[in-house]
C-alpha cells in the first residue's frame, strides 16, 4: 500500500471520455469488493453537472476537491491535452497523479512532470496501467481477479506482462503487496528507484520484482539504489536496435539499452534474473 | 522520425542557427540553373536517412564546374541500399574549427540534456570511449526558455563565446520541433561566423501531428499499414509471425520462441481490447509475411473478449497454421469455436511457443 489504501478517495480526470467511464465503474465496482472509497468525482472540463455511473463530474480538479476528500487522481484525458491535466491536478493540490494515458508528447510529459514535483505532486506514468494493491486500492486498469494480497511488490515498464508475472505469482501461491506500471515512455514519473524508496519503508513488502525492458537503463539505477532482495526479468533480448518495441520507451539506442547487456548489469549486481516469465515465482520463492 | 539534413537546416534556420547557403534539388538539371550564385568549391551531399553517409561516399566535395556531374553520379549511387530522392548542395565553408553539439532527453534526470565537444566531425561515439573529458554535459529544467548563462560557460569552456547563441537556438529549435535528438556536427567557425555545417533532427513520433507531419516515413509500406490500423509492428526476419497485446507481453513472446530456438518472424502488438475486425486484420497481416510459417496469437487481459477473438481468427481464412493462447472474459467460448475449425488452442504461452517453433521446423 505504497501509493495509498482503502480509505483514499480519488478523482478521474477524463471522466466522461469512454476510457474513464469504462474504468470508474471497475475501479468502483474493486472499491465495493474491498470496502474503498474508490472513485468520489470525475473532471471533464464543460461537462461539469452530469455524472459518469453515479459519479459527479466536475469542470476542474480545484472544483472537485473543494466538494469531495480526494488526494489522487487516475488521468485517461486523451494525449494531446494530458500534459496540461497533469499540471492542473498538481496545481490543485493532488498528491497523486496516475497518468494511464498513451501517446503524449515526451517534450509535454518532461514539461509536466517538472511542473508537477515543483507543486510537490507525485505522478506515476503516463502510458501505465496504474497501481494495484490487491484487497485495498486499485489505480487504474489492472485486472484485480488475477492478484492476491501478499508481501511481494512489482514495478513494471508494462501492462499485459505485468498481468501474466501477477498471474504466475498467485498461481504460485505468492501474494502482492503492491503492483505498480510505470509506464513504457522514455520519461517517466516514478521510476524503479522512486518506486523502491516507497517499498523499502513498507513494512508489508519483503521482496521485489523488476519487470523491466530494453531502453534506458532505469532498471539498473533502481536496482543499484535499493536493499530490498530484487528479483528481475527483462523483455526484449530479441529486439533489434533503433526500432520502437511497440512503447516508445523500448527503443535501442546508439547502441545503449538492449536486454543482453542489461540482464549483464543486473546479474553482476547479484540480482537473479528470471529467463521467461514462468520461472519468476521459483526464483522469488528463494527469497522470501 | 527522423527529418532529413536539408528539412533539419530548415528548422535550423527558422530558429535563428546559420547554415550554410545551399539549393535543394531534385535533379541534375535542376542545379544547372541554380549554379551561378555560387561561388568557386561546393559540397554535393545525398539527402538519404543513413548514418555514416560522408564514408560511404554520399558526400563529395568538387569544383563548381563538376557539379552537375557528381550530382548525376549521386542520384543513382544507392549508401545502405537508398537512393536519393533529393540532394543538397552548398558552398564550401573556409573552416577554422569543427565542434560537435547535441541536446537530448535524458531519461534518469527526465531533462534536456546539451552535449559539447570540442572536437567534431568525427566519430563521437569514438570520442567519448577515447577522450571522455572532450565531452562535456549539462542537463537544465525543462521548464526554462533559455539555456541559462552559467551552463552555457560551463558547456563551452574555452571554446568560443559566440557559439553560445547557436546553442541556444538549438535549444529553441529542439522544443518547437519536439525533437528527441537535435545535433550539429559539425558546428564549425569559420572568418565568417559560426554555422551548422550538418544537420540532425529526430522528432518525437507522438508528436508528428502537431509539427504538420502527416505520414511517418521510417516505416516499411506494411509497417505503415500497421500503423494505419492502430497496431505496433516491427519486421523481423524469422518465420514465426507473433501477435500479441501489450507492447512487454508481445515482446516476451518473441524472446521466449528465441530462447527455445525458434526465430521470430515480427512484432505486433495489437493493443487493447482487440475485437474480431481488428484481429482479421492483424492475422492477415503477419499470414502477408513472405516467410511467415505459423503464426502464434497470445492474448491476455480483462476487456479482451476470447471469443472475439476466435472469431477473427477464423475470418481471417488463412493458409498458415494460427497456434493460439488466450486468457481472459468468454474463454472457453473462444476455446471451443476455435476448436470446431481445427485451430489449436493452448493453455500457456510457453506451450503455444513450443509448438509454434516445433511447427515452424517441420
Amino acid at each position: 500500500m505504497i501509493y495509498g489504501d482503502h480509505t483514499t478517495g480519488v478523482i478521474v480526470q477524463g471522466a466522461t471520455g469512454n476510457q474513464g467511464a469504462f474504468h470508474i465503474n471497475l475501479m468502483n465496482q474493486y472499491a465495493r469488493e474491498t470496502g474503498g472509497r474508490g472513485v468520489v468525482a470525475g473532471v471533464t472540463p464543460g461537462k461539469g453537472g452530469q455524472t459518469v455511473h453515479g459519479v459527479p463530474v466536475y469542470n476542474s480538479v480545484r472544483e472537485a476537491m473543494a466538494e469531495h476528500d480526494a488526494t489522487t487522481s487516475v488521468l485517461f484525458v486523451p494525449g494531446f491535452a494530458a500534459g496540461d491535466s497533469i499540471m492542473e491536478g498538481a496545481s490543485a493540490g493532488l498528491e497523486l497523479v496516475v497518468a494511464i494515458t498513451e501517446g503524449i508528447p515526451v517534450h509535454d510529459t518532461m514539461r509536466s512532470l517538472a511542473f508537477a514535483r515543483m507543486e510537490g505532486c507525485t505522478v506515476i506514468g503516463p502510458n501505465c496501467p496504474g497501481t494495484l494493491s490487491p484487497g485495498e486500492l486499485k489505480l487504474g486498469i489492472m485486472p484485480p481477479h488475477l492478484a492476491m494480497p501478499g508481501n511481494v511488490g512489482i514495478i513494471s515498464r508494462s501492462g499485459t506482462l505485468t498481468y501474466e508475472v501477477i498471474n504466475e505469482l498467485t498461481r504460485a501461491g505468492i501474494g502482492q503487496s503492491t503492483v505498480v506500471g510505470i509506464g513504457g515512455d522514455p520519461v517517466i514519473g516514478q521510476t524503479f528507484t522512486e518506486v523502491l524508496e516507497r517499498f523499502e519503508s513498507d513494512p508489508q513488502t519483503k521482496a521485489v520484482v523488476l519487470i523491466g525492458e530494453v531502453g534506458g537503463n532505469l532498471e539498473e539505477e533502481g536496482a543499484r539504489s535499493t536493499n530490498l532482495p530484487l528479483v528481475s526479468y527483462i523483455a526484449g533480448i530479441s529486439a533489434p536496435p533503433e526500432k520502437r518495441m511497440g512503447h516508445a520507451g523500448a527503443i535501442i539506442e546508439g547502441g545503449e539499452g538492449d536486454a543482453v547487456s542489461k540482464i549483464a548489469r543486473l546479474s553482476r549486481l547479484g540480482i537473479p534474473v528470471a529467463g521467461k516469465p514462468s520461472d519468476i515465482p521459483e526464483l522469488v520463492r528463494e527469497l522470501l | 522520425m527522423k527529418l532529413l539534413e536539408f528539412e533539419a537546416k530548415e528548422i535550423f534556420s527558422k530558429n535563428g542557427i546559420p547554415i550554410p547557403d545551399g539549393v535543394v534539388i531534385r535533379s541534375p538539371d535542376e542545379l544547372r540553373r541554380l549554379l551561378d550564385g555560387f561561388t568557386d568549391e561546393v559540397v554535393v551531399k545525398s539527402q538519404v536517412d543513413v548514418g555514416g553517409r560522408g564514408k560511404a561516399g554520399g558526400i563529395i566535395i568538387t569544383r563548381k564546374a563538376d557539379a552537375v556531374e557528381a550530382a548525376t553520379h549521386l542520384f543513382s549511387f544507392p549508401i545502405k541500399g537508398l537512393i536519393p530522392k533529393a540532394i543538397l548542395v552548398e558552398e564550401k565553408l573556409p573552416i577554422e574549427h569543427e565542434y560537435y553539439v547535441s541536446i537530448t532527453i535524458d531519461r534518469t534526470t527526465r531533462q534536456p540534456m546539451i552535449l559539447f565537444a570540442e572536437t567534431g566531425g568525427v566519430d563521437i561515439e569514438e570520442t567519448a570511449r577515447t577522450r571522455p573529458d572532450a565531452l562535456r554535459r549539462a542537463g537544465f529544467s525543462p521548464l526554462l526558455s533559455d539555456v541559462p548563462g552559467f551552463l552555457m560557460r560551463q558547456i563551452l569552456g574555452d571554446a568560443p563565446k559566440e557559439l553560445g547563441p547557436v546553442i541556444n537556438n538549438l535549444y529553441k529549435a529542439f522544443c518547437a520541433s519536439d525533437a528527441l535528438l537535435a545535433e550539429i556536427n559539425p558546428l564549425v567557425t569559420t572568418s565568417r561566423g559560426v554555422f551548422a555545417a550538418d544537420a540532425k533532427l529526430i522528432v518525437d513520433d507522438n508528436a508528428l501531428a502537431r509539427q504538420g507531419i502527416t505520414a511517418n516515413r521510417d516505416l516499411t509500406p506494411r509497417e505503415r499499414e500497421a500503423e494505419e490500423n492502430g497496431f505496433s509492428y516491427v519486421e523481423l526476419d524469422g518465420s514465426i509471425g507473433v501477435i500479441g497485446n501489450g507492447a512487454g507481453l508481445t515482446m516476451s513472446t518473441l524472446d521466449l520462441i528465441a530462447h527455445y530456438n525458434g526465430k521470430a518472424a515480427n512484432f505486433l502488438d495489437v493493443g487493447g481490447g482487440a475485437g474480431r475486425e481488428r484481429v482479421m486484420k492483424a492475422v492477415r497481416l503477419v499470414a502477408g509475411m513472405p516467410d511467415v510459417k505459423v503464426i502464434v496469437v497470445n492474448l491476455l487481459g480483462g476487456i479482451t473478449r476470447c471469443d472475439e477473438v476466435a472469431r477473427g481468427i477464423i475470418d481471417a481464412g488463412i493458409d498458415q497454421l494460427v497456434i493460439t493462447r488466450l486468457a481472459g472474459t468468454n474463454e472457453e467460448e473462444g476455446r471451443a469455436l476455435l476448436a470446431k475449425n481445427g485451430y489449436q488452442m493452448l493453455d500457456t504461452m510457453e506451450d503455444v511457443v513450443k509448438e509454434a517453433v516445433k511447427e515452424a521446423a517441420a
